[in-house]
């Protein structure tokens, strides 16, 4: 993994110092993603038994904010080869492949994909507005629905 | 229930897939991609933007992350036969997948 932006990268989680500020390692969170919510997400995949000490919570908070900065480097570097100006989903999704990050590349493919189906129908919506517009919900009432698909969609 | 009416909640400012809940706020994830895009284009001298659309895939896509290191952590914290997780536990998952090579700084060096 010898390319060159890895070189010059500054850790995106690089605010981590003892200053006192909010308690914990991590006093100044502007540049971390929000140890809350770190902490919501972790504690939904662990056993109920499980208890996480307030480090583990902070060094999981750098680690996340450290993975968007090093997947948004390789993207931003491959923008700047096809001289575009703006990073989108497919140079996120590129990004994590060329950084062997394949099952969160593949996950990302398909959920981009359904974000922006989503994102047309809101379009098509916001653009009626007011006026009468036909849905068809057949597929939206859970008795037209198989089981698998009613359950977990998020 | 939402089946009865799909897009409830969402009508105030329009519909749209953004302004669902995420479980990582989408400034704040934005936020972190331009420091990185920033540095990263340092050679041009320019900010990229940024598509309304790339925050979104992160916050999902960290979601998978956070729950994949912590789930790798927890069971370096079952085979201390302890039922809290740990810094180190942390640092263990990172130094056993080859994967998180790139977090190797951040879990053993946090002075700066």
């Amino acid at each position: 993994m010898g390319s060159p932006q890895h070189v010059s990268h500054v850790r995106a989680s690089s605010s981590a110092s003892t200053d006192v500020d909010g308690g914990g390692l991590n006093g100044n969170q502007d540049n971390l993603l929000p140890i809350a919510n770190v902490g919501r997400i972790m504690k939904d995949v662990l056993p109920p038994q499980a208890k996480i000490s307030k480090h583990a919570k902070e060094i999981i908070q750098e680690c996340a904010t450290e993975f968007v900065g090093f997947v948004t480097g390789e993207a931003s570097e491959r923008c700047h080869q096809e001289r575009r100006k703006t990073i989108n989903g497919d140079d996120i999704c590129h990004a994590m492949r060329s950084l062997g990050l394949d099952h969160y590349a593949d996950a990302m493919r398909g959920y981009l994909r359904r974000y922006r189906e989503s994102e047309e129908v809101a379009a098509a919506l916001n653009n009626n507005n007011g006026r009468e517009i036909q849905i068809d919900v057949r597929d939206e009432l859970s008795i037209f629905r198989s089981n698998e698909q009613r359950q977990g969609r998020n | 229930m939402r089946q009865a009416r799909p897009y409830s909640g969402m009508f105030c400012g329009g519909v749209s897939a953004r302004t669902g809940p995420h479980a990582l706020p989408l400034a704040r994830i934005k936020k972190i991609m331009k420091r990185s895009a920033g540095e990263a284009a340092a050679g041009d001298g320019g900010a990229r933007m940024i598509s309304g659309e790339a925050p979104v895939v992160f916050s999902k896509a960290c979601e998978l992350f956070i729950a994949e290191l912590t789930r790798r952590a927890w069971a370096a914290t079952l085979e201390g036969k302890r039922r809290t997780v740990h810094r180190e536990d942390v640092a263990d998952a990172v130094r056993n997948t080859d994967l998180f090579d790139f977090l190797v700084d951040v879990v053993t060096n946090d002075n700066d």
